[in-house]
């Protein structure tokens, strides 16, 4: 018995262990890398696809365009797993074999703080899909973040809330530092705006049953749920909070607008309860004007490697990792250089806007034009670019409802409702 | 903290025990007779849903997903079992390699199903439940389906193994295969029906759990492994009576620490309370008494 009981816990580590692989689709030797350092499988596998869908269309236009200094971009995936256990691996592995790296799109927030640190030491810029707050005044140089912070997130959902006349809410989010790093602030703002939240406990995540939590929630008396959890723990939360009560208003966070959760939760709960109760908010990024015309073409034009691809057509963070891809190849045309040492320092030139500045939607725009001689200001499928001294670029939220099977614009909360409430 | 919640949780708690009883019991009837701790349990688990996602999705009914689950998981039990376990131990692998076999088992069918159905969250095509008001708590139809299931495999599983000459059988092969095979018993024979009826059970607690959770995925049983792997341990290794009051332990103390503390100690008040268990009587709750009342698998 003794044996068995020490094989079981033998196994278990074991089990565990194997878990800490990662994935890479590979890249030829003279192909520049772009890492999409994000979870691929896990609580958060839902992550990757979307980068996914943003790294490829930047690189399928700019190897058209005749590449970077002469050499083709590459997308690799690096499986993060959301957890830094695997993460930092991960990172290790990424920056001692893939000599060719010249930058990578994440990490998020379930890895961020394990991996920044290592990142940063290997040169490596990074755009990061992290909304840490921990970040907001971050000292790493190769740190760059075009999607707002987790704090702002909180905001715009309290703001919105608020607008809709709600008073009391319950806070449902996953026991995760990404999750979690949401509550803080929109406590606060929702509390200044007059509103209580009356639960907030974390959530243990991808439980067979959360009717006890449904229970203690509805004791409570909300009006509203904010929430960020995975597919799986929404969909088992909500069908049993609609079978057991009936739904209550859900507002989101923009994890909460990804294919997959949409796709999940309608099913649990059925699209008209959707349609009915649920918002997300997300960082405002209009489907229009060049810059996304351009994103979008390239994105349908790469099935072949993006499955779905429409999916992501309107997506925000799938336009910031597209937009990221961008910035770093005109940085290091700008710098005459593809050593991450040289060009990082070109990143924000190439984006500030500035008198005489050459405002270019696209990589090769942007190329021709320094080619020229010109500066130029990148303006990106997700709006303009401007890092203030943190390297941090944030803007406004919009609120979507999941109508007819996609993510339909309802309102917005402007940059400047966000910057009043969180002074 | 008000007895009305602390009562739901309770009830609530027997739901979650039902679906870990039906996997428990599965996987430490398995490991009680053949030795292989088989740590792709899980997978199983998740194929099995997979076929009756199939199933459901050809506008068959949920009861018939149930069924084709339960067999999909005891074939794929027998065949793996007969074509790569039994090779390995044959061969003299011991436990601790044929735990490395498992998870390399357990590690290509979870790939497998992700490179066959994608990374993406499924849900079984059914109607939607109805609620239902049973001594101040309210359930939905399917849970009261879930409970009543593994009620029902539970008493099939006591029959069998206390009154049919295969139980005997099985019970007399998990405490001396050696013994058994020289008394007539046909222990490959009984090895098969072993693995085929855990199987049988691993499909049928992978199905009623992504009818409870309704969005799963390719992970969604592997997952859930620790919590079956804490059952078996708690009621004793290889006690199919130890797993079942080891579900109702894990099942009920779980919902009631979520209500009492925080949903986010579901999962630690619970094993702290196995590792308490543990430390008092490391051979699980029921060892002792099965073995003295020879109710052991």
């Amino acid at each position: 018995m003794r044996t068995a009981v020490i094989a079981v816990g033998t196994a278990l580590a074991l089990a565990a262990l194997a878990g800490c692989a990662s994935s890479s689709s590979g890249a030829s030797a003279s192909a520049l890398v772009v890492g999409e350092f994000n979870p691929f499988t896990g609580p958060d596998a839902a992550f990757g696809p979307e980068m996914v869908g943003g790294c490829i269309p930047a690189v399928r236009l700019i190897n058209a365009g005749g590449g970077v200094l002469g050499h083709q971009l590459t997308c690799v995936q690096e499986d993060t797993r959301g957890d830094p256990a695997d993460a930092v691996p991960a990172a290790q592995k990424m920056i001692a074999t893939e000599s060719t790296l010249v930058g990578v799109l994440g990490p998020s927030s379930d890895e961020a703080l394990a991996t920044v640190p290592l990142l940063n030491t290997g040169h490596v810029p990074m755009f990061v899909d992290t909304g840490q707050a921990a970040f907001d005044h971050s000292g790493y140089p190769y740190f760059w973040r075009i999607t707002p912070a987790d704090d702002v997130k909180g905001y715009a959902m309290a703001l919105w809330a608020h607008k809709a006349g709600y008073t009391r809410a319950a806070a449902v989010f996953g026991n995760d530092a990404g999750a979690q790093s949401d509550v803080p602030t929109l406590v606060s703002a929702f509390t200044r705006l007059g509103g209580t939240i009356v639960y907030n406990k974390p959530f243990a995540l991808d439980q067979s049953s959360y009717r006890t939590e449904i229970e203690n929630i509805l004791a409570t008396h909300p009006q509203v749920i904010f929430t960020e959890v995975d597919p799986q723990t929404a969909s088992t939360f909500l069908s049993e909070l609609q079978q057991l009560h009936g739904m209550l208003p859900v507002v989101g966070t923009e994890v909460t607008l990804q294919a997959p959760w949409l796709k999940a939760v309608t099913g649990a709960i059925g699209a008209p309860a959707m349609a009915k109760y649920f918002e997300g908010m997300q960082p405002y990024a209009p489907a229009s004007g060049p810059a996304w015309a351009a994103y979008n073409k390239s994105l349908l034009a790469s099935s072949s490697q993006v499955p779905k691809p429409s999916q992501w057509s309107t997506d925000p963070y799938s336009m910031t990792y597209y937009d990221g891809v961008n910035v770093m190849a005109l940085a290091m045309i700008a710098a005459k250089s593809t050593d991450p040492k040289v060009f990082n320092a070109y990143i924000v030139k190439v984006t500030a806007p500035g008198a005489g500045k050459t405002v270019v939607t696209t990589f090769a725009a942007g190329k021709k034009a320094l080619q020229e001689g010109k500066q130029i200001q990148y303006v990106g499928a997700g709006g303009p670019i401007v890092f203030n001294r943190w390297h941090n670029s944030t803007g406004a939220f919009e609120a979507a409802r999941y109508l007819n099977g996609n993510p339909s614009l309802v309102g917005s909360v402007s940059a400047a409702q966000i910057a009043a409430i969180s002074r | 903290m008000t007895a009305s919640t602390l009562l739901a949780a309770v009830g609530f708690g027997i739901v979650t025990a039902s679906i870990l009883a039906v996997a428990g019991v599965g996987f430490t009837l398995q490991f009680g007779v053949t030795n292989i701790l088989n740590l792709a349990y899980g997978d199983i688990m998740t194929a099995s849903a997979f076929v009756a996602y199939l199933v459901t999705n050809a506008g068959l009914s949920v009861w018939l997903a149930l069924v084709a689950g339960a067999a999909f998981g005891s074939a794929f039990s027998v065949l793996l079992n007969r074509f790569i376990y039994t090779p390995f131990v044959r061969h003299g692998t011991r436990l601790f390699g044929m735990i490395i076999v498992s998870i390399a088992v357990s590690l290509i069918l979870q790939n497998a199903l992700l490179a066959i159905f994608g990374a993406n969250f499924f849900s079984l095509q059914m109607p939607r439940p109805s609620s239902v008001h049973i001594a101040g708590m309210v359930f939905t139809t399917v849970q009261l389906a879930i409970i009543a299931i593994a009620l029902a495999a539970m008493l099939l599983i006591h029959l069998l193994l206390r009154y049919s000459k295969l139980g005997k059988a099985m019970r007399a092969t998990a405490t001396d295969p050696e013994l058994a095979r020289n008394c007539g018993i046909a222990t490959d024979r009984v090895i098969d029906l072993t693995w085929a009826l855990s199987g049988a059970l691993c499909g049928l607690a992978g199905v009623v759990l992504v009818m409870n959770v309704t969005a799963f995925t390719d992970t969604t049983g592997s997952q859930f492994l620790i919590p079956i792997v804490a059952v078996a341990v708690l009621g004793g290794i290889g006690q199919p009576y130890g797993a079942m009051l080891g579900a109702l332990v894990i099942g009920i103390t779980s919902e009631v620490a979520a209500a009492v503390f925080s949903p986010q100690y579901k999962d630690v008040v619970a094993f702290v309370i196995l590792v308490i268990v543990l430390l008092a009587r490391p051979q699980g709750i029921l060892s002792e008494v099965a073995t003295r009342k020879e109710v052991a698998a």
